[in-house]
């Protein structure tokens, strides 16, 4: 955005400059030029005049000069003769003075009536005789203002338009930028079915917009095929599984001794644990697939952190660890109770899981301005900082916790469920213990 | 139980015929909703086990059309995982119960039980429920057995409520789940066999037997 206002004040700059230059050039060049016709127009008239007189015949030369002023083109051009000793012969406008030969610039001081301003040429007529002729450049000067108003107005409207049109564009682009950044930013929030407005007057911004929600659209698909890729796998082996289920629990009625039945029980929980983990896919497949966005209804965080705890305390109980409830008071959000529930239970899960025995665990939910915090914090052995990540990551499981159970896909579904909510889940050092945290937007 | 199982994927279909036939039940296979809708006024059957995805007439549809038709008969719905919303649109058509597929022959089982026994009484919520030596009276949140009070956290009291009302079917935890706490997703965590192992040790602390009977790899029942 900068380097674009950069881009229009330079192009401003350039053009202002541009048209204060050609504006200064016209002028100067019609002034010179004008002022040149009238010098052009003194010396033909002043020749003409004394060719048709012998040098030094005064009296034909006063004829021709009556006979000039006569004609109707000639108001602008007045003549006086003056002879050797400076006396003025005649003619019809009267110089103050005697002048030298050559060109002079005539101003209100020198004394002729009716003109302010004016060019003399002063000639010599032969036998000690000067013609001064001289023309008015009064109307020229006037003539000089009007143009100038001419420019002023004639160019200051380019550049009006100019900026007005800059400006306009400036703002067209701004918001076919603004469109598609928002567009990037529900992306970026996890509303794949955002799309930049088409104009559907075409142009190159909506050829442009078109080829942008054809990349989403692309986007879009692939995504849904990596998720569906591990949601049917997972979906296509839970039959199966289901059969074996069936066929181990039948079994298990039927063991025809208590080691069996031990050894059943055991297959039976490590594919309880297989169909958990199946489960545990495609719930974050539903999770990310954003429809549940639509049943969002008025929760409160705090009767979940509740029912939570109440849940997991017999747990906690049995392994010797304490689960206790922070805060309290309603924290009133937008969600999906179940999802929260299973969150907020999978944090519970993780602290009772991955903490030895003694271990205190805290829940609670707070509200920090437009903010939902709910917190499970421990103050166990905690989580290195360089393993958190790893933490965070499908599957990733650290190795102090292989050999306890669990599938990796926990604290993955916790993340899903933050960004269903537009929130975040973070985990950090709870000095000491781990503190993991869910930040979400209250509406 | 006679039983109508409506659902458009013969393999699914037959693994689940054999397995239901196996828990002594008779299965009548109908691979489409207008198939279903005339199986129903052809025969009796104590349940209707119901694809929530079927082509033409969804199960949706065909709920509502037997309950247009009169016809009470419990119906459990069956869809693909990871469509909640289905769920809900599927419980308003008039479905008893929902589950997700695949779900074990087991589960299907336990839940048709429980609705068949279900229909058997009217549950007006405060009812007084009593189940062999164990009252319970839901207005008022208290319970006895044999007489003596018993001191019951809630979630407790719930449990043994919702196994008191069932009495004498099993309940399987992913029922206990949604009915006890309201949860439509299974913890890793085995909330339910700890609150029971809770509950069972109140209910049996003055040395009484345990009114509660596992089921490995179904769930629980209160006798009767």
């Amino acid at each position: 955005m900068a380097s674009l206002r950069a881009l229009t004040a330079v192009f401003l700059g350039a053009f202002g400059a541009a048209t204060v230059a050609t504006g200064y050039t016209t002028y100067t060049a019609t002034s010179g030029a004008i002022v040149r016709l009238v010098d052009e127009r003194v010396e033909a008239v002043s020749r003409v005049l004394l060719s048709e007189a012998r040098p030094g015949d005064a009296a034909t030369i006063l004829q021709g000069i009556d006979a000039f002023a006569r004609r109707r083109d000639s108001g602008d051009i007045g003549f006086e003769l003056r002879d050797a000793r400076g006396r003025r012969l005649g003619g019809n406008v009267i110089v103050g003075r005697a002048l030298p030969i050559g060109t002079f610039d005539l101003r209100e001081g020198d004394g002729i009536a009716g003109l302010t301003a004016g060019h003399a040429l002063v000639r010599d007529a032969g036998g000690g005789l000067r013609l001064v002729t001289i023309a008015e450049t009064e109307p020229i000067d006037g003539l000089d203002a009007a143009r100038l108003r001419i420019y002023l107005i004639g160019f200051g409207a380019m550049v009006l338009i100019v900026m007005v049109g800059t400006g306009a564009f400036g703002l067209l682009v701004r918001r076919r930028i603004a469109e598609v950044r928002a567009t990037a930013e529900a992306i970026i929030d996890g509303d794949m079915a955002r799309r930049v407005p088409v104009d559907p007057r075409g142009g190159v911004f909506a050829a442009q917009a078109v080829a942008f929600n054809r990349m989403l659209d692309r986007i879009a698909a692939l995504l849904e095929s990596v998720r569906n890729v591990s949601s049917d796998i997972a979906h296509d082996l839970r039959t199966p599984l289901a059969r074996l289920h069936a066929r181990l629990t039948r079994l298990a009625g039927q063991a025809s001794s208590a080691e069996i039945a031990d050894e059943l029980d055991e297959a039976l929980a490590q594919c309880d644990e297989l169909m958990a983990m199946f489960a545990a896919i495609l719930r974050i497949a539903e999770v990310e697939g954003e429809r549940r966005r639509a049943a969002f209804a008025a929760v409160d965080v705090s009767a979940i952190v509740t029912e939570v705890a109440e849940a997991m305390v017999p747990i906690a109980t049995e392994g010797d660890r304490r689960l206790i409830v922070e805060g309290g008071g309603e924290v009133p959000l937008r969600g999906d109770r179940q999802l929260l529930s299973q969150a907020a239970f999978n944090l519970v899960e993780n602290a009772l899981n991955h903490t030895p025995p003694g271990t205190t665990v805290w829940i609670g939910a707070a509200r920090a301005g437009t903010r939902a915090i709910l917190s499970v914090r421990d103050d166990g052995p905690g989580i290195a900082p360089a393993d958190r990540a790893a933490a965070l990551r499908r599957f990733g499981r650290l190795d102090a916790s292989r050999h306890q159970p669990g599938h990796g896909l926990g604290l993955p579904l916790i993340d899903a469920v933050a960004r269903l909510h537009r929130g975040t889940l973070t985990l950090a050092d709870g000095a000491p213990g781990l503190i993991a945290t869910l930040d979400l937007p209250v509406s | 139980m006679d039983l109508l199982l409506v659902e458009d994927d013969a393999d699914y279909a037959d693994t689940l015929r054999s397995e239901l036939t196996a828990l002594d039940h008779r299965v009548v296979v109908a691979p489409t909703g207008p198939a279903a809708l005339v199986e129903v006024e052809r025969d009796r059957f104590d349940a209707v086990i119901l694809d929530r995805m079927l082509p033409h007439l969804d199960g949706a549809s065909v709920v509502r059309r037997l309950r247009d038709n009169g016809h009470r008969l419990p119906v459990l719905m069956l869809s693909a995982l990871g469509q909640s919303d289905q769920k809900i649109d599927g419980l308003e058509s008039g479905a008893d119960d929902y589950v997700v597929k695949p779900t074990p022959a087991a589960e299907l089982d336990a839940r048709i039980k429980a609705l068949v026994r279900a229909r058997a009484w009217t549950d007006d919520g405060a009812e007084t429920l009593r189940a062999g030596d164990i009252t319970i009276s839901p207005g008022q949140f208290r319970a006895w057995r044999d007489g003596r009070p018993l001191d019951l956290a809630k979630l407790e009291f719930k449990l043994l409520t919702e196994l008191a009302r069932h009495a004498g079917s099993f309940l399987t935890r992913a029922m206990l789940l949604e009915r006890v706490w309201g949860y439509d997703f299974e913890p890793a965590t085995n909330i339910v066999d700890a609150q029971v192992r809770m509950l069972r040790r109140k209910l049996t602390a003055d040395g009484a037997d345990d009114p509660i009977v596992t089921k490995r790899g179904i769930g629980y029942m209160l006798r009767g």
